[in-house]
């Protein structure tokens, strides 16, 4: 047994106990197996989404992560809003944490433990608090062996303020050195360095269903808790990413359903990456139910800090006409999106052509000619050309003999006996037919 | 009794004594100038509202009913989209470049059904995105109307529904619905519901520019247009696929000819000297 939650503690259950101990005193037990891989990942994944609080990060394994906050108080205003902060996050990303605070690293992790909550900021603050902590702290997270801790037990010490009051001599004697050195790195008199954290180039973060499924409304519930990670993460690099992979996998033998979901423009912003992924989702159907998600991104660009002017809102009207062509794109496909830009030809249906929105427009010399607003995709043949009134033109296009797309008309604008204004032509060549082409609306 | 002998006329009276049918009540908030003053002196606000469902009836296409919305588009900002969601033919960008519409502001949605295209609708209001939105919806019922004017009124942006002129008998939520006809080439614009008292005459407006007149019956000869291309020169046969030279013009059937050709090579003249004819 690795760890027992507070129903199980209840029976009497405690981490350590057996397999079957445990079930001779329950036998309704509920077994989870532990997966000292996914506890690791899961490890990589809170030190990833925390880089967005502090860039000192150290993990601890095999169930601890060290920030380094001193620096990073004033920016989120405060120890007691950073740990609210901290805790909110967690539990959106599904975990139930315990938070301490203390000066030093060994310090910080056995408080976390046996006194969540505490917050110390100075070292001759922990004499008291450590000092109550029973012996089996001593060896959390610490070299401190086995022998050395049944040795100080053997002996009558029950609390760390008595192992503290013991000759170092004597220790160092009785093959119990590291006991001294321990609490030497725990009160702060010791050095204590860590190992870095260093933030992973690509992001991917895989959340395994304990209950595999297909309802969308409860992946999407699931796969929000994905998304601080990246979130995190980009913030840590002060970074945002224009397009990330989310992946379900299915049971059995179903290839990975994979999602490819592009934003409008670099982003980090988490509401926005739910939105998109809800607008993806929701229109999915999948060929079985899904046992895991996997969100997984690269190529992180750099964004520029945004300014959070109280009065001046043109960034966020930017980014939500950014975040409109998303949605757009997510829903509608990419090629329901265009924009228009004119381009040099004299052939009418060749002067112009389709460009994504927001596109920069070449600089085109325009025909003097009158133009319609609306252009038929195909010229219609008039069969009564004669009830039109011919009120402008003509204007001879001839041109395009060496692309195959000849074009030899000569164009008029005609009016309707109801008033309406159309663009004609009349072909050059025989039998010299009238056609419609566009309407000046 | 000389005061009495006078009959007071209404133009007399205290204007902030007197209340008269024509004059809307209270103060409207300050719309968007539409370019035409005509227009904007019936309009409540002085222009189109700022974020209201704005309906317009047209019966056929080219009367002018998109030139009456040029002047509001030019004006679109940098920063947010000039919407048009399931136009029902091709917006033609030359025209459009030419009256001054910002084309990289142009957001083109083409959506695959009716459904999709009142949600796209809903989506370029709601997000603020945009500065003004143009949208052609088949049908739409009374809920869906609904749900676009409070959308355009939440988002203060002006919603623009061009719809069949079969259409304008629906109630409709809408601000402000307008019935587009043309009268002799200007566009009548009948304001038939605004916020405000009836009005009974329409608004002539001249939203196009207006195009040289020079009537003609189709059925009388087509002025030919004369065209004398520059040439390579006949020594040059490996050029001459290549569109290199711009036919120079010169007309003179009729003063409104304008000519924009660039011509076949004659392939008599492309060959090279002394190199016998092949008859096809």
């Amino acid at each position: 047994m690795v760890a027992a939650n507070a129903a199980a503690r209840q029976l009497g259950i405690t981490a350590g106990d057996s397999l079957a101990g445990a079930l001779a005193v329950a036998p309704a037990l509920e077994l989870l197996e532990h997966d000292p891989d996914q506890a690791r990942q899961l490890l990589t994944e809170v030190a990833t989404w925390a880089s967005a609080f502090t860039p000192a990060i150290s993990i601890d394994p095999p169930d601890c992560v060290l920030l380094e906050v001193a620096a990073s108080l004033q920016l989120f205003g405060g120890l007691q809003r950073l740990t609210a902060l901290i805790t909110r996050g967690l539990a959106e990303l599904g975990l139930d944490a315990r938070l301490a605070c203390a000066p030093t690293p060994l310090a910080a992790r056995w408080l976390a433990r046996h006194r969540p909550g505490s917050a110390i900021t100075e070292t001759g603050a922990l004499a008291q608090p450590l000092g109550a902590l029973p012996l089996a702290a001593l060896a959390d997270g610490s070299d401190v062996s086995r022998a050395a801790l049944e040795l100080l037990g053997s002996i009558g010490v029950a609390r760390l303020a008595e192992v503290a009051e013991l000759p170092r001599g004597g220790l160092a004697r009785r093959q119990a050195a590291t006991v001294s050195t321990t609490l030497d790195r725990a009160f702060g008199r010791q050095p204590d360095p860590r190992p870095r954290f260093d933030l992973p180039q690509r992001y991917h973060a895989r959340l395994p269903l304990l209950v595999p499924t297909e309802r969308s409304d409860t992946l999407i519930f699931l796969a929000r808790r994905l998304l601080p990670g990246l979130a995190g993460w980009l913030a840590g690099r002060h970074a945002g990413v224009d397009r990330f992979r989310f992946s379900l996998e299915h049971e059995g033998r179903h290839p990975a359903t994979r999602l490819e979901i592009v934003c409008a423009a670099p982003s980090r912003d988490e509401a926005a990456f739910a939105l998109l992924l809800n607008e993806h989702l929701g229109r999915h159907a999948f060929p079985g139910p899904v046992d895991a998600l996997v969100l997984e991104a690269d190529h992180p660009v750099a964004l520029a800090a945004v300014a959070t002017d109280l009065f001046d809102d043109t960034s966020l009207k930017r980014e939500s006409a950014q975040l409109l062509l998303a949605r757009l794109r997510a829903r509608l496909g990419d090629e329901a999106i265009r924009a228009l830009s004119p381009l040099a030809d004299h052939r009418p249906e060749r002067a112009w052509r389709l460009v994504p929105p927001g596109s920069n427009q070449p600089p085109v010399a325009l025909a003097d000619a009158p133009r319609p607003l609306w252009l038929l995709a195909e010229p219609k043949q008039l069969t009564h050309p004669g009830q039109l009134r011919l009120i402008g033109g003509p204007e001879r296009i001839e041109s395009g003999w060496w692309d195959d797309h000849d074009v030899r008309r000569d164009y008029f604008v005609a009016e309707t006996p109801e008033g309406g204004r159309w663009w004609i032509f009349r072909e050059l060549e025989a039998p010299r037919g009238w056609y419609l082409h566009g309407f000046f609306a | 009794m000389s005061a009495a002998s006078a009959p007071l006329s209404l133009a007399d009276l205290p204007g902030d004594l007197v209340w008269r049918g024509r004059r809307f009540n209270g103060t409207p908030p300050q719309g968007h100038p539409t370019g035409h003053g005509a227009l904007d002196a019936v309009l409540p606000g002085g222009g189109w509202p700022t974020g209201a469902l704005i309906e317009l009836f047209t019966a056929r296409p080219g009367i002018g009913e998109l030139s009456l919305l040029l002047p509001m588009m030019r004006r679109c900002t940098a920063d947010r989209w000039l919407g048009w969601v399931a136009p029902p033919r091709q917006p033609y960008a030359p025209a459009l470049a030419a009256a001054g519409v910002p084309l990289e502001r142009l957001l083109w949605v083409a959506p695959a059904s009716p459904a999709e295209a009142l949600w796209a609708t809903r989506q370029c209001l709601a997000s603020g995105g945009c500065s003004m939105v143009l949208s052609w919806l088949g049908k739409a019922d009374m809920a869906a109307l609904r749900r676009l004017q409070l959308a355009a009124e939440e988002s203060r942006t002006p919603l623009f529904l061009f719809r069949p002129a079969s259409a304008a008998q629906q109630p409709s939520p809408a601000v402000l619905r307008l019935r587009l006809e043309d009268a002799h080439g200007q566009l009548a614009v009948h304001v038939f519901k605004r916020r405000g008292p009836l009005l009974d005459e329409p608004v002539l407006i001249q939203p196009r520019p207006p195009i040289d007149a020079r009537p003609a019956l189709v059925a009388a000869p087509v002025p030919r247009a004369q065209v004398h291309p520059i040439r390579q020169p006949a020594t040059a046969p490996a050029k001459q696929h290549l569109p290199v030279q711009q036919a120079a013009v010169s007309s003179t059937p009729s003063p409104t000819l304008v000519t924009h050709a660039v011509v076949r090579p004659d392939p008599a003249r492309a060959r090279a000297p002394g190199d016998p004819a092949r008859i096809a």
